[in-house]
This record gives C-alpha cells, sequence and structure tokens, in this order.
C-alpha cells in the first residue's frame, strides 16, 4: 500500500491521513470503535510498508482525544513497530498535541512515552 | 403500566438523581448515540472535561464489554440487553452503572475478577493495565482483551461494585459499579 490514504472521521473512529511522499502520518480525533483492531489494521499495514522500504523518516502526529482500551491496544502495536524500527536505526518520532484543559489526554500520552525509546513530543496546543 | 406506576418510576429517577438511563437491546450504533446524549449532559451539567472523559469512558468499556460477550456467546436480539444508569450522588460524584446477563459460571469469573481489582490501589491497577496491554491478543479477537475492567478500576475513585443476582436455567444477572 505504498500510497498516500485519508480516511475522514466517523462519530467514534479518528480521521487518518497518511501521506507517503512526506512521510507523515496523522491521526485525529475520537478513538472508540468496538473492533479497533480491524479499524487500524490498514493504517498498520501502511507504517509496516513504509517502514520496509527505503531510510526515509516517519513522522506521527497525533492528535488524538478519547481512546477505548481497544484503540489503546491498537497504539500499542504501532508504537511497537516504530521501536522496533528505532532499534535498527531508522528515524521515528511521534508529536502528540492536546488541549492543555484535559490533563486526561495528557496522562494517555505520558504513558505510552513511558514504553517508547524514540522522539515522542507531547504538545500542550490550546 | 398505570399512570400511578410512571409517575412512581419518575420519582425513583429523581430521588436517585438518575442523569441517564437505558434498560434494553443494545447495538453498536445505541451505544454510540446514547454515548453522545451522555456526553451533552455531562456538558449542561458543567462537569470538569477529565471528570466528564471519565464518565464517558467508563460508560463505554461497560457497554462495549457487554457487547463483545453477548456476541462471543451468541445471543440473540432478547438476550443482548444492557441496563444502563448514569447518575449523581449526594457528594455530586457521578455513579456508573451497568449490567447484563450472564451465563452463572461466566458471572462467578466475573465478579471474583472485580473483587480482585477493587483491592488493588492505583499503582498496583497500573502495573495490572500495562501487564495486560503486552499480552498477545487472543486469537481472532478484536477487542481490547480483557483491558477494559482494569481501565474501570482505574478511572474510578472508589473500589469496583460488582454484583451476581442467579437467575434460573444457569444464567444470572451480573452488575458493576464505578465512582468518578
Amino acid at each position: 500500500m505504498s500510497q498516500t490514504f485519508i480516511l475522514p472521521a466517523t462519530q467514534s473512529t479518528p480521521a487518518i491521513t497518511a501521506d507517503w511522499d512526506a512521510g507523515l502520518l496523522s491521526i485525529a480525533g475520537d478513538s472508540y470503535p468496538e473492533n479497533s483492531f480491524d479499524f487500524f489494521t490498514a493504517t498498520i499495514e501502511w507504517i509496516q510498508s513504509f517502514l520496509a522500504e527505503g531510510n526515509r523518516p516517519l513522522r506521527l502526529e497525533l492528535r488524538l482525544v478519547y481512546m477505548n482500551t481497544s484503540s489503546v491496544k491498537a497504539m500499542m502495536d504501532i508504537f511497537d513497530l516504530l521501536e522496533e524500527a528505532h532499534g535498527r536505526g531508522r528515524a521515528v518520532s511521534v508529536d502528540w498535541l492536546y488541549d492543555p484543559r484535559n490533563e486526561r489526554v495528557e496522562m494517555l500520552a505520558e504513558e505510552f512515552r513511558e514504553d517508547c525509546s524514540f522522539p515522542f513530543n507531547i504538545i500542550a496546543q490550546a | 403500566m398505570n399512570d400511578t406506576d410512571f409517575f412512581g418510576l419518575r420519582e425513583l429517577f429523581t430521588r436517585n438523581r438518575i442523569l441517564l438511563c437505558f434498560n434494553g437491546p443494545i447495538s453498536r450504533s445505541l451505544i454510540e448515540e446514547i454515548g453522545n446524549a451522555l456526553k451533552n449532559y455531562l456538558q449542561a451539567d458543567n462537569a470538569q472535561p477529565s471528570a466528564a472523559m471519565d464518565v464517558f469512558s467508563i460508560y463505554i468499556e461497560m457497554t462495549q464489554n457487554i457487547r463483545h460477550y453477548a456476541i462471543k456467546k451468541g445471543y440473540g436480539e432478547a438476550d443482548r440487553s444492557a441496563t444502563i444508569i448514569v447518575a449523581r450522588d449526594t457528594a455530586g460524584a457521578y455513579l456508573v452503572q451497568a449490567g447484563n446477563m450472564v451465563e452463572e459460571a461466566d458471572g462467578k469469573a466475573l465478579a471474583a475478577r472485580v473483587a480482585e481489582l477493587a483491592a488493588l490501589d492505583k499503582p498496583a491497577l497500573k502495573a495490572a493495565y500495562k501487564e495486560q496491554l503486552r499480552r498477545p491478543r487472543d486469537e481472532g479477537a478484536s477487542s481490547g482483551a480483557g483491558l477494559g475492567l482494569i481501565d474501570i478500576a482505574r478511572k474510578s475513585s472508589q473500589p469496583l461494585v460488582g454484583r451476581l443476582t442467579p437467575l434460573p436455567n444457569g444464567k444470572a444477572f451480573f452488575s458493576i459499579q464505578a465512582v468518578i
């Protein structure tokens, strides 16, 4: 799937933009589908393809707000892929932007960051 | 139901400060629609954004757990019912309660799991959550694979309370309560 894809947001799923040329994956909004594993499969496959090809950096820009636990699990799978690539010397990074009025989002991002050794920025954005 | 009963039901709701109540077969879209109503209520109720998100999050985990269970068991429409209540207690805390019909053996295991989680403090719950997050997914499972209950316990300001009411034919009604 070596191409760009755009998935518009729905009530329970976030907007996803995967830009192959820019090496940028953006995910924004709430994520609480019943079948998170199925929902994130295309995104996980895109990341796998991107990391398997060439040596260009990959950046994730996240504006996730609420995530159910199955989305958290799927996101952990994504961060594991980045961690593995980072271990092989690939440049990968995450920028997680959040609204400082909701401290829960910051806590969620912090917990993910605890298990990652690649650059992981948590940025308050009013 | 006659008018007196209906008024009595209303009084019961008012006395228990029930913001939202649902009882019946639950679908994916109903979970989303009720969730939307809940978000609006919480906003109108001037809930702190973090408290509103905790209430919403517990509601989603409880109802999706019920859905996953009913689907796994292959329950028909009638057995796919859930009972959900969101209320405020006298101190202003939010109570989120959900219940569903389960196989009695599953209900006993669930009640034991809830009691186990209720005995853990926050750092122990965080450790249990991270451990579960690292556990490989069951084959074919698309859900959170056991994270939901721990997440509910982590967000509840008081130990979770689980109740099991035996029913005929090897069934039971299981309910759980969290406080935010």
